[in-house]
């Protein structure tokens, strides 16, 4: 990755180029690791597959795209330290002129257009597996409602609630709708988020690996208190979620 | 404004033109309002009892809006040369000359202003006030936002906030490069004595004075709490605010069609004898590519918001499911528009920028075919990808990877914008100006706004961070950090040539590096926010995100103390700043080839070029 002229070929020894090679080899795993720690800290722990996925998938763009950006801000540093002009008039002008390099230009647009071809295909290949989650026939089907401004929960046995409770490691299926406005139902920890729109059912899936309570938020402006628009996910062992659900479908029946 | 040749108007007989200016375009504008409002209230028939929404209302408020906007075009004198023309009386030269702007002095700011240099200055100060505007609503917002629970403003207000600073902003990064540096600079770049079409570039100006007053109006009733994006359905059940949107944006779309085919006929047929289109500047590039995106992409937003407006005052269901209309129709419209619009956008202050590098690095422009082929494909592929917008929709959801496929291509062109940046400064004597540091502020915010747009355009990475304030960040950095820092770029160095002297120096690099890291402090922080899972358009926020929030606030502050710095500079340097000589950078395209003040039509004698404008170098052919 050099600018060469036809005059000097071996361009590789020239002073400025070993000295954004250096840079270069500083700034890659600087970019990476900082910026690979502050998404990964941001982030937070995941409560899914997917969103382990996500995370890695975040986790492997990011170094796959740091020596990209560690040779844009080489090359930048040693321009900018090598000869510089101050003052209102201008600088003579370059004794080099580079017009065109065919060279660098062929392989530039090569190793972009190879890591265009990367993000894609593992891109699809964890979207192939999301696919697969919602035709899951072993899965439970939960019905979500948008409304202004709250999420409600039908249960398969009937039960209906403002907070979802989930079993732990089993698969769930989400058809989600809205009565009003469009909404977007996201599940934060577990990386799934799927638009409600009123008139159609949606999809999405996912399967919570994690004992705890997490966050639902709604993801589309849908009006006044569309930022409270938000409740909780308690995803619980398989006899816990029994004994709620159960006890849940009396209570409706009393009601 | 006081450097501008202020000669007195000669004394003769006042024909009708003569008398219209911009105060008898808001008069009549208002009066014909105030008729229809009256008239509409008096006649239009009660709605019926099962009407869903306030049909009457929303007919009122388009009827007098309409009224507001034809009034005051014909106030303004855009109606005279066309009617003229339909009864055979086309205009006499005097007339022509007067529609010019001929020996009028400061007045000609203010009137139906046919020369290209007068729409470029009123393009200029116009985009000032709306990023002042635009800018002082993001403060509210961000003051709002620097306290988990600190939201003082009401939530309808907030949310009409948000609207209205999305919605202008807009405007403000579509017009801010291609208003007034395409408009002033590009015909004296090109060599030619005006646009193609000078009527219609008064036109295109006058018509978004026209748009604002709607906008302003709606504010008082009820405000935009749709977002930028007014969805549907909850634009339809949106207070009367959303009529002034619907107008707005109906009227700026007929702006920048109007603008796009003006430009577009005046470089492809006004470039000066010799200038092949190896040897046109690849600013000029940029602004046709910006205009000609903008032709297929704007008739499809004017559409979007006739249907809207249909929806809400006629009680057609284009976009309510309940009558066989889907909200998905308007998210496909309206982002059909929307990511060809981003590029629109970025594109010219890209260029504008290409068009500095050779200048501030005394290099030749590097690849020049590579940056032709950077500005073509990325342009070809930006009207393939609206649908990563509706990744999350639900709408079709097996289209999601051939729109990643398209998304993702899409930073191959952009890597070769920055090849030619790079390659440009490579080697260079760099001469250290505002506009030399831009580049590299661009290179490095364009850099951080593309990677993460790249994890947007992954469909499985985009359910967790779709709609999130990672969005919000994203886009910033791209329309922002890349942008707008292009478009100020722009203006350090074209001051020269458009107000006759330099933009101050010392106060220029102070708003230079306060804006720079006011920027990148403030977004960084909600990048962090938005990766921790804070939704975006939130009035209120969990103490969890409180702490990247309050940097966001922080960064805001000193983002808009860098622009009061920048305006105040822009003021007291065209008052009474250092005079410019012709050729201040030293540059080698034809703008800087004519002396302050450029005359009526810019060139005595046509030039004629017989090489492109970046020989720097030994080469001296």
């Amino acid at each position: 990755m050099s600018l060469d002229t036809q005059k000097s070929p071996q361009w590789w020894k020239k002073k400025d180029v070993k000295q954004t090679f250096i840079f270069w080899l500083i700034f890659t795993p600087l970019l990476g690791y900082i910026s690979s720690t502050i998404q990964i800290r941001s982030i937070g722990a995941p409560a899914s597959e997917t969103m382990a996925g996500v995370i890695n998938l975040i986790g492997l763009f990011t170094w796959v795209a740091a020596p990209v950006a560690a040779l844009v801000g080489a090359m930048c540093l040693t321009t900018l330290l090598s000869k510089r002009h101050y003052g209102d008039n201008p600088p003579p002008e370059a004794e080099n002129e580079i017009r065109n390099s065919p060279r660098t230009n062929a392989i530039w647009i090569t190793v972009s257009s190879v890591l265009c071809l990367f993000a894609l295909v593992t891109g699809l290949v964890v979207l192939q597996k999301d696919a697969e989650a919602i035709t899951d026939s072993a899965a439970m089907d939960i019905n979500v409602t948008g409304q202004q401004w709250a999420w409600n929960y039908d249960y398969p046995n009937g039960a209906r609630t403002e907070v979802l409770y989930l079993p732990v490691n089993k698969p769930v299926v989400f058809h989600i709708t809205s009565v009003d406005v469009k909404h977007s139902f996201w599940v934060v920890q577990m990386g799934i988020k799927m638009d409600a729109n009123p008139g159609y059912v949606t999809e999405t899936a996912v399967t919570p690996n994690k004992i705890g309570v997490f966050d639902i938020r709604c993801a589309e402006l849908c009006g006044l208190l569309h930022a409270y628009m938000q409740n909780k996910v308690h995803v619980v062992s398989q006899a816990d979620y029994d004994a709620w659900v159960s006890n849940r479908a009396k209570m409706e029946a009393a009601a | 404004m006081t450097t501008l040749t202020n000669r007195p108007t000669s004394a003769h007989k006042k024909a009708l033109i003569e008398h219209l200016n911009i105060f008898t375009a808001l008069a009549l504008g208002a009066i014909s309002a105030f008729v229809v409002w009256r008239l509409a209230l008096q006649f239009l028939p009660q709605d019926a009892e099962t009407s869903p929404f306030f049909n009457r209302e929303d007919k009122i408020t388009l009827l007098s809006m309409i009224a507001w906007f034809v009034g005051f075009m014909t106030g303004i004198g855009a109606l005279i040369a066309p009617f003229r023309w339909v009864t055979g009386k086309d205009l006499s030269h005097e007339e022509n000359m007067f529609y010019a702007g001929k020996d009028m002095g400061v007045k000609r700011y203010f009137r139906y202003t046919t020369d290209h240099k007068v729409v470029g200055i009123q393009y200029l100060v116009m985009t000032m006030f709306i990023f002042f505007i635009g800018g002082t609503l993001a403060m509210l917002i961000r003051t709002n936002l620097g306290h988990p629970e600190g939201g003082w403003i009401h939530p309808q207000a907030y949310n009409s906030i948000v609207g209205t600073h999305g919605i202008i902003m807009i405007v403000a990064t579509i017009i801010m490069v291609t208003g007034p540096f395409g408009n002033f600079i590009m015909p004296i770049m090109i060599g030619a004595r005006d646009m193609a079409f000078p009527r219609l570039n008064a036109l295109s100006f006058w018509l978004i004075v026209a748009a604002a007053v709607p906008l302003l109006w709606g504010q008082f009733l009820g405000g935009i709490s749709t977002g930028w994006t007014a969805y549907n359905p909850l634009a339809s059940q949106a207070p009367l605010g959303m009529d002034g949107y619907i107008m707005f944006i109906c009227i700026f779309a007929i702006s920048t069609m109007v603008a796009g085919a003006n430009i577009t006929t005046t470089v492809i047929r006004m470039r000066a004898k010799g200038m092949t289109w190896n040897r046109t500047p690849i600013f000029i590039y940029g602004t046709v590519a910006s205009v000609g995106l903008a032709l297929p992409a704007f008739p499809v937003f004017f559409l979007s918001q006739i249907m809207s407006g249909m929806d809400r005052a006629l009680g057609t269901g284009f976009y309510d499911a309940a009558h066989g209309g889907s909200g998905w129709l308007y998210e496909n419209l309206f982002w059909i528009m929307g990511h060809p619009e981003v590029y629109v956008i970025l594109i010219p202050a890209v260029a504008a920028l290409m068009e500095m590098a050779p200048v501030f690095s005394r290099n030749p422009l590097f690849s020049f075919n590579v940056a032709v082929l950077g500005i073509a494909g990325i342009s070809g592929l930006s009207v393939l990808v609206w649908a990563h917008h509706m990744y999350m929709a639900g709408w079709a959801p097996l289209l999601n990877a051939p729109f990643m496929l398209t998304t993702e291509l899409i930073s191959i062109p952009t890597g070769m914008l920055f090849l030619v940046l790079v390659g440009t400064l490579w080697r260079g004597r760099l001469w250290i100006t505002v506009p030399l540091a831009s580049i590299f502020a661009l290179l490095w915010n364009f850099m951080i706004g593309g990677i993460t747009g790249i994890y947007l355009s992954d469909v499985p990475a985009d359910a967790f961070l779709h709609g999130s304030m990672y969005v919000t960040a994203h886009f910033h950095y791209t329309l922002m950090g890349a942008g707008l820092t292009g478009a100020i770029a722009s203006l350090v160095y074209w001051f020269p040539k458009m107000t006759g002297r330099m933009l101050d120096k010392k106060l220029s690099w102070i708003s230079f590096w306060m804006v720079q890291i006011g920027f990148n402090v403030a977004f960084i922080g909600m990048f962090i926010v938005g990766l921790a899972g804070q939704p975006r358009r939130v009035e209120g926020y969990s103490a969890i995100f409180s702490r990247g929030n309050l940097i966001t606030t922080i960064g805001a502050y000193v983002i808009m103390a860098g622009m009061l710095i920048l305006l105040h500079a822009v003021v007291s340097s065209w008052r009474n700043g250092v005079k410019a000589p012709m050729n201040p950078w030293q540059a080698k395209t034809l703008e800087w080839s004519v002396a302050y003040p450029i005359p009526l039509e810019n060139f005595d004698v046509l030039p004629i070029v017989s090489s492109d404008a970046y020989g720097y170098g030994k080469a001296k052919s």
